[in-house]
Protein backbone atom coordinates (compact mmCIF):
# COMPACT_ATOMS: atom_id res chain seq x y z
CA UNK A 1 0.00 0.00 0.00
CA UNK A 2 1.71 3.35 -1.00
CA UNK A 3 0.31 6.06 1.47
CA UNK A 4 -0.74 9.46 -0.11
CA UNK A 5 -2.86 10.66 2.84
CA UNK A 6 0.24 11.83 4.89
CA UNK A 7 -2.20 15.23 5.88
CA UNK A 8 -4.11 12.90 7.64
CA UNK A 9 -1.29 11.69 9.06
CA UNK A 10 2.55 10.74 8.02
CA UNK A 11 3.50 6.87 7.41
CA UNK A 12 5.53 5.33 6.98
CA UNK A 13 7.65 7.68 10.10
CA UNK A 14 11.17 7.24 10.33
CA UNK A 15 13.17 4.67 11.55
CA UNK A 16 14.70 6.75 13.86
CA UNK A 17 11.37 7.67 15.43
CA UNK A 18 10.28 4.04 15.64
CA UNK A 19 13.60 3.09 18.05
CA UNK A 20 12.80 6.23 19.86
CA UNK A 21 9.17 4.76 20.80
CA UNK A 22 10.63 1.20 21.62
CA UNK A 23 13.09 3.06 23.71
CA UNK A 24 10.58 4.94 25.56
CA UNK A 25 8.96 1.80 26.15
CA UNK A 26 11.82 -0.22 27.82
CA UNK A 27 13.72 2.70 29.39
CA UNK A 28 11.94 5.90 30.45
CA UNK A 29 8.88 4.32 31.91
CA UNK A 30 8.50 6.91 34.87
CA UNK A 31 6.07 9.31 35.17
CA UNK A 32 8.39 12.27 34.17
CA UNK A 33 8.15 15.24 36.75
CA UNK A 34 6.07 13.83 39.15
CA UNK A 35 8.00 11.26 41.69
CA UNK A 36 11.08 12.70 42.07
CA UNK A 37 13.14 9.55 41.34
CA UNK A 38 16.03 8.31 39.40
CA UNK A 39 13.22 7.23 36.93
CA UNK A 40 11.12 9.82 36.97
CA UNK A 41 13.64 12.21 36.14
CA UNK A 42 15.04 10.25 33.49
CA UNK A 43 11.73 10.62 31.84
CA UNK A 44 11.32 14.40 32.70
CA UNK A 45 14.96 15.03 31.05
CA UNK A 46 13.75 12.93 28.19
CA UNK A 47 10.73 15.32 27.69
CA UNK A 48 12.59 17.87 28.33
CA UNK A 49 15.24 17.41 25.33
CA UNK A 50 12.17 17.44 23.02
CA UNK A 51 10.36 20.74 24.60
CA UNK A 52 13.63 22.48 24.07
CA UNK A 53 13.98 20.80 20.14
CA UNK A 54 10.41 22.27 19.42
CA UNK A 55 11.60 24.98 21.24
CA UNK A 56 13.92 25.96 18.75
CA UNK A 57 12.47 24.69 15.68
CA UNK A 58 9.25 27.52 16.46
CA UNK A 59 12.06 29.61 18.17
CA UNK A 60 10.33 29.98 21.25
CA UNK A 61 11.34 30.51 24.43
CA UNK A 62 10.83 26.22 26.43
CA UNK A 63 8.12 27.36 28.97
CA UNK A 64 6.25 28.23 25.95
CA UNK A 65 6.14 24.85 24.42
CA UNK A 66 3.29 22.90 25.81
CA UNK A 67 2.61 19.17 24.69
CA UNK A 68 -1.03 18.22 23.77
CA UNK A 69 -2.35 15.07 22.39
CA UNK A 70 -2.68 16.66 18.74
CA UNK A 71 -3.74 19.97 16.95
CA UNK A 72 -7.35 20.07 17.58
CA UNK A 73 -6.30 19.75 21.14
CA UNK A 74 -3.99 22.71 20.85
CA UNK A 75 -6.71 24.51 18.98
CA UNK A 76 -9.14 23.93 21.24
CA UNK A 77 -7.11 25.21 24.45
CA UNK A 78 -6.61 28.33 22.57
CA UNK A 79 -9.72 29.28 21.10
CA UNK A 80 -11.52 28.44 24.34
CA UNK A 81 -8.66 30.00 26.36
CA UNK A 82 -9.25 33.50 24.68
CA UNK A 83 -13.19 33.22 24.44
CA UNK A 84 -14.43 31.35 27.27
CA UNK A 85 -15.65 34.53 28.93
CA UNK A 86 -17.05 35.95 25.50
CA UNK A 87 -16.27 37.94 22.84
CA UNK A 88 -16.51 38.04 18.90
CA UNK A 89 -13.81 36.17 16.86
CA UNK A 90 -12.92 36.20 13.25
CA UNK A 91 -12.01 32.62 11.40
CA UNK A 92 -11.44 31.86 8.31
CA UNK A 93 -13.41 29.90 5.30
CA UNK A 94 -11.08 27.44 5.15
CA UNK A 95 -11.00 26.24 8.59
CA UNK A 96 -11.01 22.93 9.75
CA UNK A 97 -13.29 21.46 11.94
CA UNK A 98 -10.71 21.52 14.86
CA UNK A 99 -11.32 25.40 14.61
CA UNK A 100 -14.87 25.84 13.76
CA UNK A 101 -16.56 23.35 15.90
CA UNK A 102 -14.78 25.14 19.19
CA UNK A 103 -16.02 28.59 17.95
CA UNK A 104 -19.74 27.27 17.24
CA UNK A 105 -19.60 25.47 20.49
CA UNK A 106 -18.62 28.82 22.47
CA UNK A 107 -21.41 30.45 20.37
CA UNK A 108 -24.09 28.61 21.38
CA UNK A 109 -23.14 27.73 24.94
CA UNK A 110 -21.49 30.83 25.90
CA UNK A 111 -22.54 33.74 23.78
CA UNK A 112 -19.69 34.50 22.00
CA UNK A 113 -20.13 35.87 18.51
CA UNK A 114 -17.99 35.34 15.04
CA UNK A 115 -17.40 36.14 11.76
CA UNK A 116 -16.37 34.12 8.68
CA UNK A 117 -13.93 36.12 6.26
CA UNK A 118 -13.77 34.80 3.23
CA UNK A 119 -10.01 33.49 1.70
CA UNK A 120 -9.21 34.77 -1.79
CA UNK A 121 -6.75 34.03 -4.03
CA UNK A 122 -5.60 37.50 -3.92
CA UNK A 123 -3.82 37.90 -0.38
CA UNK A 124 -4.55 41.60 -0.15
CA UNK A 125 -8.09 40.65 -0.59
CA UNK A 126 -8.10 38.17 2.27
CA UNK A 127 -6.21 40.62 5.06
CA UNK A 128 -9.05 42.94 3.78
CA UNK A 129 -11.62 40.95 4.45
CA UNK A 130 -10.72 39.73 8.06
CA UNK A 131 -10.13 43.87 8.64
CA UNK A 132 -13.62 44.46 7.44
CA UNK A 133 -15.04 42.27 9.80
CA UNK A 134 -13.03 43.05 13.59
CA UNK A 135 -14.92 45.07 16.25
CA UNK A 136 -14.54 46.62 19.20
CA UNK A 137 -15.78 43.06 20.67
CA UNK A 138 -13.08 40.83 18.40
CA UNK A 139 -10.59 38.74 21.00
CA UNK A 140 -8.78 36.83 18.43
CA UNK A 141 -8.67 36.10 15.01
CA UNK A 142 -8.07 32.03 13.84
CA UNK A 143 -6.78 31.10 10.47
CA UNK A 144 -5.06 28.03 9.08
CA UNK A 145 -1.36 28.95 7.87
CA UNK A 146 -2.61 26.53 4.98
CA UNK A 147 -6.09 24.47 4.40
CA UNK A 148 -6.02 21.15 4.97
CA UNK A 149 -8.49 20.46 1.74
CA UNK A 150 -6.23 22.13 -0.95
CA UNK A 151 -3.39 23.23 0.36
CA UNK A 152 -3.99 26.98 -0.43
CA UNK A 153 -1.32 28.94 2.02
CA UNK A 154 -3.33 32.06 3.63
CA UNK A 155 -1.70 35.48 3.98
CA UNK A 156 -0.61 34.49 8.07
CA UNK A 157 2.21 36.73 8.55
CA UNK A 158 -0.01 39.65 6.78
CA UNK A 159 -3.05 38.87 9.22
CA UNK A 160 -0.54 38.82 12.43
CA UNK A 161 0.27 42.37 11.82
CA UNK A 162 -3.20 43.30 11.38
CA UNK A 163 -4.08 41.70 14.22
CA UNK A 164 -1.23 42.74 16.11
CA UNK A 165 -2.09 46.34 15.08
CA UNK A 166 -5.73 46.12 16.37
CA UNK A 167 -3.80 44.47 19.50
CA UNK A 168 -5.97 41.08 19.35
CA UNK A 169 -4.47 37.89 19.55
CA UNK A 170 -3.59 35.65 16.48
CA UNK A 171 -4.31 31.85 16.60
CA UNK A 172 -2.48 30.33 13.58
CA UNK A 173 -3.91 26.28 12.95
CA UNK A 174 -0.22 24.81 11.40
CA UNK A 175 -1.08 21.62 11.47
CA UNK A 176 -0.66 21.39 7.44
CA UNK A 177 2.11 23.84 7.59
CA UNK A 178 4.47 22.43 10.49
CA UNK A 179 8.27 21.01 8.46
CA UNK A 180 7.07 22.55 5.45
CA UNK A 181 6.47 25.42 5.77
CA UNK A 182 9.45 26.68 7.96
CA UNK A 183 6.53 28.71 10.12
CA UNK A 184 8.07 30.37 13.32
CA UNK A 185 6.64 32.54 16.08
CA UNK A 186 8.48 35.31 14.32
CA UNK A 187 5.83 35.03 11.57
CA UNK A 188 3.96 36.96 14.48
CA UNK A 189 1.72 34.48 15.75
CA UNK A 190 0.62 34.70 19.10
CA UNK A 191 -0.41 31.02 19.21
CA UNK A 192 0.94 27.91 16.77
CA UNK A 193 -1.23 25.18 16.92
CA UNK A 194 0.02 22.01 14.84
CA UNK A 195 0.15 18.17 15.30
CA UNK A 196 3.51 16.02 15.79
CA UNK A 197 2.23 13.75 13.36
CA UNK A 198 1.71 15.44 10.35
CA UNK A 199 5.05 17.43 8.68
CA UNK A 200 6.86 16.78 12.02
CA UNK A 201 7.29 12.90 11.68
CA UNK A 202 6.14 11.81 15.39
CA UNK A 203 3.44 9.34 16.55
CA UNK A 204 0.14 9.76 16.38
CA UNK A 205 -1.17 11.05 19.79
CA UNK A 206 1.44 14.32 19.48
CA UNK A 207 0.65 17.94 19.53
CA UNK A 208 1.55 21.43 19.92
CA UNK A 209 0.48 24.62 21.78
CA UNK A 210 3.31 27.27 21.02
CA UNK A 211 2.97 30.61 22.38
CA UNK A 212 4.62 33.90 22.90
CA UNK A 213 2.58 34.38 26.20
CA UNK A 214 1.47 37.61 25.54
CA UNK A 215 -1.96 36.44 25.58
CA UNK A 216 -2.94 34.44 28.98
CA UNK A 217 -5.00 31.46 28.59
CA UNK A 218 -8.05 30.41 31.11
CA UNK A 219 -7.98 26.53 31.11
CA UNK A 220 -9.86 24.30 29.83
CA UNK A 221 -8.52 21.19 31.46
CA UNK A 222 -7.39 21.16 35.35
CA UNK A 223 -5.51 18.53 37.24
CA UNK A 224 -1.95 17.03 38.53
CA UNK A 225 0.71 19.03 37.55
CA UNK A 226 3.84 17.90 39.18
CA UNK A 227 3.99 21.48 41.33
CA UNK A 228 2.33 23.22 44.15
CA UNK A 229 -0.38 20.33 44.90
CA UNK A 230 -1.03 21.51 48.08
CA UNK A 231 -3.27 24.21 46.13
CA UNK A 232 -6.69 24.14 44.27
CA UNK A 233 -6.00 26.25 41.76
CA UNK A 234 -4.14 25.27 38.47
CA UNK A 235 -0.79 26.79 38.73
CA UNK A 236 -0.05 29.76 35.94
CA UNK A 237 3.57 28.60 36.05
CA UNK A 238 3.38 27.11 31.90
CA UNK A 239 3.88 24.77 30.03
CA UNK A 240 2.61 22.93 33.24
CA UNK A 241 -0.27 24.46 33.52
CA UNK A 242 -1.40 22.97 30.64
CA UNK A 243 -0.52 19.80 30.77
CA UNK A 244 -2.46 18.34 33.49
CA UNK A 245 -1.96 14.55 34.29
CA UNK A 246 1.10 12.62 33.04
CA UNK A 247 2.16 13.73 29.46
CA UNK A 248 2.72 11.17 26.76
CA UNK A 249 6.37 10.02 27.04
CA UNK A 250 6.67 7.51 24.68
CA UNK A 251 4.86 10.37 21.84
CA UNK A 252 6.98 12.77 22.86
CA UNK A 253 10.65 11.14 22.45
CA UNK A 254 9.51 10.10 19.20
CA UNK A 255 8.40 13.78 18.53
CA UNK A 256 11.74 14.19 19.09
CA UNK A 257 13.52 12.17 16.24
CA UNK A 258 10.52 13.43 14.07
CA UNK A 259 11.92 16.94 14.19
CA UNK A 260 15.52 15.64 14.24
CA UNK A 261 14.21 14.38 10.71
CA UNK A 262 12.74 16.84 8.99
CA UNK A 263 15.75 19.26 10.92
CA UNK A 264 18.34 17.04 8.93
CA UNK A 265 16.23 16.63 5.22
CA UNK A 266 15.25 20.45 5.85
CA UNK A 267 11.69 22.39 5.56
CA UNK A 268 12.74 23.99 1.91
CA UNK A 269 14.08 20.34 0.85
CA UNK A 270 11.02 18.33 2.43
CA UNK A 271 8.36 21.06 0.34
CA UNK A 272 10.11 21.04 -2.80
CA UNK A 273 10.68 17.38 -2.95
CA UNK A 274 6.85 16.92 -2.24
CA UNK A 275 5.76 20.08 -4.75
CA UNK A 276 7.12 17.73 -7.35
CA UNK A 277 5.23 15.26 -7.04
CA UNK A 278 2.00 17.46 -6.98
CA UNK A 279 2.99 18.90 -9.87
CA UNK A 280 3.55 15.62 -11.28
CA UNK A 281 -0.07 14.50 -10.73
CA UNK A 282 -1.07 18.07 -11.69
CA UNK A 283 0.17 17.94 -15.17
CA UNK A 284 -1.76 14.46 -15.58
CA UNK A 285 -4.60 15.46 -13.74
CA UNK A 286 -4.49 18.25 -16.57
CA UNK A 287 -4.47 15.93 -19.62
CA UNK A 288 -8.27 14.88 -19.13
CA UNK A 289 -11.04 17.57 -19.97
CA UNK A 290 -13.51 15.43 -16.74
CA UNK A 291 -11.25 16.25 -14.30
CA UNK A 292 -11.73 19.17 -11.73
CA UNK A 293 -8.55 20.49 -9.73
CA UNK A 294 -9.42 22.81 -7.31
CA UNK A 295 -6.86 25.40 -7.23
CA UNK A 296 -7.14 29.05 -8.46
CA UNK A 297 -4.43 31.26 -10.38
CA UNK A 298 -2.75 33.88 -8.11
CA UNK A 299 -2.32 31.31 -4.65
CA UNK A 300 0.02 29.47 -3.52
CA UNK A 301 -0.05 25.92 -2.29
CA UNK A 302 1.12 23.33 0.31
CA UNK A 303 1.82 20.34 -1.02
CA UNK A 304 -1.22 18.99 -1.47
CA UNK A 305 -3.52 18.57 -4.58
CA UNK A 306 -7.57 18.37 -4.57
CA UNK A 307 -9.49 16.96 -7.34
CA UNK A 308 -12.69 14.90 -8.35
CA UNK A 309 -12.83 13.12 -11.63
CA UNK A 310 -16.09 13.60 -13.55
CA UNK A 311 -19.39 12.98 -12.01
CA UNK A 312 -17.86 9.82 -9.75
CA UNK A 313 -18.21 11.01 -6.17
CA UNK A 314 -14.33 11.62 -4.56
CA UNK A 315 -15.54 8.44 -1.95
CA UNK A 316 -15.79 6.08 -5.05
CA UNK A 317 -12.50 6.97 -6.55
CA UNK A 318 -10.66 7.12 -3.27
CA UNK A 319 -12.21 3.32 -3.33
CA UNK A 320 -11.26 2.20 -6.48
CA UNK A 321 -7.88 3.52 -5.92
CA UNK A 322 -7.86 1.59 -2.25
CA UNK A 323 -8.42 -1.43 -3.96
CA UNK A 324 -5.30 -0.80 -6.14
CA UNK A 325 -3.03 -0.39 -3.09
CA UNK A 326 -3.56 3.84 -3.27
CA UNK A 327 -4.28 5.42 0.39
CA UNK A 328 -5.63 9.03 -0.41
CA UNK A 329 -8.65 10.65 1.61
CA UNK A 330 -12.11 11.47 -0.04
CA UNK A 331 -14.95 13.04 1.48
CA UNK A 332 -14.45 16.05 3.75
CA UNK A 333 -11.76 16.00 5.33
CA UNK A 334 -13.32 17.09 8.45
CA UNK A 335 -13.49 20.77 6.98
CA UNK A 336 -17.26 21.93 6.39
CA UNK A 337 -16.53 25.65 6.25
CA UNK A 338 -13.73 24.39 3.40
CA UNK A 339 -16.22 22.40 1.26
CA UNK A 340 -18.92 25.46 1.50
CA UNK A 341 -16.47 27.73 0.05
CA UNK A 342 -15.74 25.07 -2.67
CA UNK A 343 -18.93 24.21 -3.01
CA UNK A 344 -18.25 20.67 -2.82
CA UNK A 345 -20.52 19.85 0.34
CA UNK A 346 -22.61 17.34 -1.47
CA UNK A 347 -19.50 15.37 -3.72
CA UNK A 348 -16.23 15.94 -1.31
CA UNK A 349 -12.85 15.90 -3.09
CA UNK A 350 -9.96 13.23 -3.48
CA UNK A 351 -6.84 14.59 -1.69
CA UNK A 352 -3.25 13.72 -2.46
CA UNK A 353 -0.71 15.03 -0.06
CA UNK A 354 2.62 13.29 -0.83
CA UNK A 355 5.19 12.72 2.49
CA UNK A 356 9.11 12.93 2.25
CA UNK A 357 8.69 8.82 1.81
CA UNK A 358 7.25 9.10 -1.26
CA UNK A 359 8.78 9.11 -4.93
CA UNK A 360 8.04 9.28 -8.61
CA UNK A 361 7.69 6.33 -9.44
CA UNK A 362 4.88 5.99 -6.98
CA UNK A 363 2.99 9.17 -8.59
CA UNK A 364 3.35 7.24 -12.27
CA UNK A 365 2.10 4.49 -10.83
CA UNK A 366 -1.08 6.47 -9.27
CA UNK A 367 -1.51 8.27 -12.54
CA UNK A 368 -1.82 5.06 -14.42
CA UNK A 369 -4.83 4.34 -12.24
CA UNK A 370 -6.43 7.86 -12.22
CA UNK A 371 -6.30 7.36 -16.03
CA UNK A 372 -8.10 4.08 -15.90
CA UNK A 373 -10.75 6.62 -13.72
CA UNK A 374 -11.14 9.47 -15.79
CA UNK A 375 -11.18 7.46 -19.27
CA UNK A 376 -14.46 5.11 -17.28
CA UNK A 377 -12.57 1.87 -17.58
CA UNK A 378 -12.09 1.55 -13.93
CA UNK A 379 -15.29 1.95 -11.91
CA UNK B 1 30.40 21.31 50.86
CA UNK B 2 27.44 22.09 52.01
CA UNK B 3 24.71 22.33 49.26
CA UNK B 4 22.18 25.07 48.77
CA UNK B 5 18.81 24.47 48.01
CA UNK B 6 16.62 27.25 45.11
CA UNK B 7 13.12 25.89 45.07
CA UNK B 8 11.62 26.11 40.95
CA UNK B 9 8.30 26.90 39.90
CA UNK B 10 8.35 24.05 38.14
CA UNK B 11 10.72 20.93 36.51
CA UNK B 12 10.88 22.74 33.16
CA UNK B 13 12.29 25.87 34.72
CA UNK B 14 14.29 23.83 36.57
CA UNK B 15 15.81 22.22 33.78
CA UNK B 16 16.20 25.34 32.06
CA UNK B 17 17.88 26.68 34.80
CA UNK B 18 19.95 23.54 35.16
CA UNK B 19 21.26 24.17 31.27
CA UNK B 20 21.81 27.80 31.60
CA UNK B 21 23.88 27.39 34.55
CA UNK B 22 26.02 24.48 32.87
CA UNK B 23 26.80 26.49 30.30
CA UNK B 24 28.44 28.97 32.54
CA UNK B 25 29.99 26.55 34.08
CA UNK B 26 27.90 26.37 36.99
CA UNK B 27 27.83 22.87 38.50
CA UNK B 28 23.80 22.17 40.10
CA UNK B 29 21.64 18.95 40.06
CA UNK B 30 17.58 19.09 40.10
CA UNK B 31 16.36 17.34 42.82
CA UNK B 32 12.52 17.04 44.85
CA UNK B 33 12.12 20.21 46.67
CA UNK B 34 11.80 19.14 50.74
CA UNK B 35 8.66 20.15 52.17
CA UNK B 36 9.95 22.26 53.98
CA UNK B 37 10.02 24.65 51.18
CA UNK B 38 7.38 24.08 48.70
CA UNK B 39 3.80 24.18 48.64
CA UNK B 40 3.04 20.46 47.76
CA UNK B 41 5.33 18.52 44.79
CA UNK B 42 8.21 20.54 43.01
CA UNK B 43 11.46 20.47 41.61
CA UNK B 44 14.67 22.49 43.30
CA UNK B 45 18.17 23.44 41.96
CA UNK B 46 20.54 21.66 44.48
CA UNK B 47 24.13 24.45 44.03
CA UNK B 48 27.21 24.26 45.77
CA UNK B 49 27.60 28.35 45.17
CA UNK B 50 26.07 30.90 47.19
CA UNK B 51 22.77 30.62 46.00
CA UNK B 52 22.08 34.59 46.02
CA UNK B 53 24.73 34.54 43.02
CA UNK B 54 22.79 31.71 41.08
CA UNK B 55 19.41 33.62 41.75
CA UNK B 56 20.70 36.94 40.38
CA UNK B 57 21.86 34.82 36.79
CA UNK B 58 18.37 33.08 36.88
CA UNK B 59 16.62 36.37 36.95
CA UNK B 60 19.04 38.03 34.51
CA UNK B 61 17.82 35.23 32.09
CA UNK B 62 13.88 35.85 33.10
CA UNK B 63 13.79 32.36 34.79
CA UNK B 64 11.33 32.52 38.27
CA UNK B 65 12.22 30.71 41.62
CA UNK B 66 10.09 30.21 44.59
CA UNK B 67 12.45 30.71 47.81
CA UNK B 68 15.94 29.52 49.15
CA UNK B 69 17.60 27.38 51.52
CA UNK B 70 21.28 27.93 52.51
CA UNK B 71 23.64 24.56 53.15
Amino acid sequence: MINFDNSATTFPKPQSVKNAVALAVERFGGNPGRSGHEISRAAAEQVYAVREKAAKLFHAEVENVAFTSNCTYALNMAIKGLLQYGGHTVISSLEHNSASRPVYNLYQNRGITYSIARVESDDEKTVNNFKQLINSDTKCMICTAASNVTGQITPYKELARLAHERGIAFVCDCAQASGVLGITLDDGMDFICTSGHKGLYGPTGTGLLITNGKFPLSTIIEGGTGTTSALLTQPDITPERFESGTVNTVGIMGLGKGIDFVNSKGQHRIRTHEQALCEQLLGALERHKGITVYRSEGASYAPIVAFNIGEYSSEQVTGYLNSRGFALRGGLQCSALAHHSLGTLLTGVVRFSPSAFNDSRQVSMLIREIDKVAAGRAI
Amino acid sequence: MPKSLIAMTSITYAMKAKRLLNEKGIYCEVVRTPKNLATGCGYSLSVTKDPREIILVLEDNGIPHRSFMKG
